[in-house]
């Protein structure tokens, strides 16, 4: 395991700048995760990181040794794709001992090391079978048992739970962040399901057109995002405008108490839809459109002054039709001023 | 819009049956001249509309042995001649379209059209292909060379075609990158990883390419000027200067050739779909 570092990576492919400036930082048995959307230079920035593509400019450091311009097959990384991508022309062992096996381990102890492998990720039983004749979450288990057989420096994972139905994506999510944390290898998960990265990572990185908008902790990201991309992008946000002075801020609809927010008299304030209270209030809303979701019902309402606002309702307890005028209160506690 | 598709419509009562009925009946029109031409190699005489005089092996003896009146030589060693001449074209489309496919499926690269163009389309035909050796290397006429690099030539798009659709089925960039990551180097992950997951269309692609260069008569003719004959012109100084029964029998010795080779490559196929450790 080590600590991977970018320093002001640029990636250009002819004229497209896909990764622009980037410097990021892997702790030694962290896992960070980029999420962004299709486009964003995340999975060109793993590619970088695993040496299948070169920096046009700046430099990648495993424990402070320069592998910028490190031939893949010498980096000792670990990759998982979403297409699993196994070799159909080896067994499940073949495939979990080939990277061992070309590090010239021995025949015997790369076998025990897989078998080992195999039995951590409950498909020990699974050993002689031919790749194709498992389930996709098997194959999946697969691909991970050989990335982390060759023990890499580092664990890349490229969008590997997505395809998988909402079932299983939820049962491995819960064994790979468990196994993560076990071994304790140091991982980059990339993933355009921000709601995956926040589960499984210790820190995320949101990209967007090749630029790194903002590192955190998950809470962190969420509670406080640094700009209105990564406050739409990571969960769903209302950007109100407002005045904030004397303590209170004024939203022209309604006015709060806002202590700690700094003092400002054109802000981009971001509330959470879940910040809402609904049931009473000085703010009143009509319903526009109501979204199920399961657990959790998403309303879209409307002010007078055709604001458009995200609410969240409790399925069992707020009993509202598309036309219904709502009242509403903001919890003033978890308001967040968006840098300008 | 659903009546069209309840029971009592035309097509649901006797849609299968005439489906069956022109199935069957284009597979009888296919394989009846073989089966005839097999069965008629066993008869004494063919006159009529059928053959009768059975069973006789005196056709086959003729072309064995290399009596018949057509042939002056066995049809053991023109056939042994051409397998030999079609397994070398096998092999140089082994070494060149293999890789040739792999780029055209793996990469973006200039150029990339043409190449594919080049390689699928079976540019000149036989005929034209060996007129053109004939003025260019009229040394090599008299030797098999010209005809190993022709029937590689000629037969390159079919397995190119094969290849190509194997490597095309595949996630091919991140099953490459998932063995270099994995420490192998591009040759081994191309020998080790790429062309066995490639081998059902490596050895369709053989099977095809094979027996149509064995077979080959256009270029052959053209190009072959002494020594043993390949196959095609064994069969044809057989059925222009011999009995129709004697030509049969011929051409029966290449139908169990074809029969013997692909079940033979199919069974090496499925018994190594897997290496087991």
């Amino acid at each position: 395991m080590s600590d991977v570092k970018l320093q002001n990576v640029t990636k250009r492919f002819d004229s497209t700048l896909a990764v622009d400036d980037v410097s990021l930082e892997i702790g030694d048995g962290e896992v960070l995760g980029i999420v962004g959307p299709s486009g964003c230079g995340k999975t060109t920035s793993l590619r970088l990181v695993a040496g299948f593509e070169t920096a046009t400019d700046g430099s990648i450091l495993y424990d402070g040794e320069d592998v910028t311009h490190v031939p893949p097959e010498n980096r000792n990384v670990g990759l998982v794709f979403q297409s699993y991508a196994l070799f159909n022309n080896m067994t499940v062992l073949g495939n979990v001992t080939f990277g061992p096996k070309m590090q010239g381990v021995g025949k015997a102890e790369r076998r025990e090391r897989a078998q080992e492998l195999l039995d951590l990720l409950d498909i020990g039983e699974l050993a002689d079978r031919d790749p194709q004749t498992l389930s996709g979450g098997q194959q999946r288990r697969v691909g991970l048992a050989r990335a982390l057989a060759i023990e890499p420096r580092i664990l890349l994972l490229d969008e590997p739970m997505t395809g998988l139905d909402a079932k299983l994506k939820q049962t491995l999510r819960q064994e790979l962040g468990d196994l993560l944390d076990e071994l304790g290898v140091t991982t980059l998960y990339v993933t355009h399901d921000q709601e995956q990265a926040m589960s499984m990572c210790d820190r995320i990185a949101v990209m967007n057109e090749g630029v790194v908008e903002q590192v955190g902790t998950p809470s962190e990201v969420y509670e406080s995002p640094e700009n209105e991309f990564v406050a739409n992008f990571v969960g769903t946000s209302n950007l109100l405008q407002g005045t904030i002075r004397d303590g209170r801020v004024d939203f022209g609809f309604t006015e709060l108490d806002a202590e700690g927010l700094p003092e400002r008299d054109d802000a981009t304030i971001a509330v959470r839809p879940d910040d809402f209270t609904v049931g009473e209030g000085p703010i009143t809303a009509e319903v526009q459109n109501l979204f199920y979701l399961g657990e959790k019902v998403q309303a879209l309402a409307t002010l007078d002054d055709g604001t458009e606002l995200t609410l969240e309702l409790d399925r069992h307890r707020d009993s509202v039709s598309v036309g219904d005028a709502l009242a509403l209160d903001i919890d003033a506690t978890h308001l967040h001023v968006i840098r300008q | 819009m659903g009546s069209r598709f309840e029971s009592g419509s035309l097509s649901a009562r006797y849609g299968r049956q005439f489906v069956t009925l022109v199935l069957a009946a284009t597979l009888v029109f296919l394989a009846l001249p073989v089966v005839l031409t097999f069965v008629s190699s066993f008869a004494g005489e063919w006159v009529g509309a059928l053959p009768s005089g059975f069973v006789t092996l005196e056709n086959w003896n003729d072309v064995i042995v290399g009596t018949g009146v057509g042939a002056d030589a066995s049809v053991g060693s023109s056939l042994a001649y051409s397998a030999g001449l079609a397994l070398a074209g096998v092999l140089i489309n082994l070494i060149v379209g293999v890789p040739i496919a792999y780029a055209v499926a793996r990469y973006e690269f200039w150029g990339r059209d043409w190449v594919n163009v080049f390689a699928i389309l079976p540019l000149a035909p036989g005929i034209i292909l060996g007129i053109a050796f004939l003025r260019t290397y009229p040394d090599l006429s008299t030797s098999g060379i010209a005809l190993v690099i022709g029937y590689s030539l000629l037969k390159a798009p079919y397995m190119v075609m094969a290849v190509q659709s194997s490597f095309q089925s595949m996630d091919l960039q991140q099953i490459e990158e998932s063995a270099r990551s994995l420490g192998a180097s591009w040759p081994r992950t191309f020998l080790t990883v790429i062309v066995p997951n490639a081998k059902a269309g490596i050895i369709a692609g053989s099977i095809i390419s094979w027996t149509l260069a064995a077979a080959e008569f256009n270029f052959s003719y053209i190009v072959y000027s002494r020594g043993t004959p390949p196959l095609s012109i064994f069969l044809f100084n057989n059925i222009t200067n011999a009995s129709f029964l004697n030509a049969a029998a011929a051409v029966s010795v290449f139908f169990l050739l074809i029969a013997l080779v692909t079940i033979s490559l199919q069974i090496v196929g499925n018994r190594g779909a897997v290496r087991r450790l």
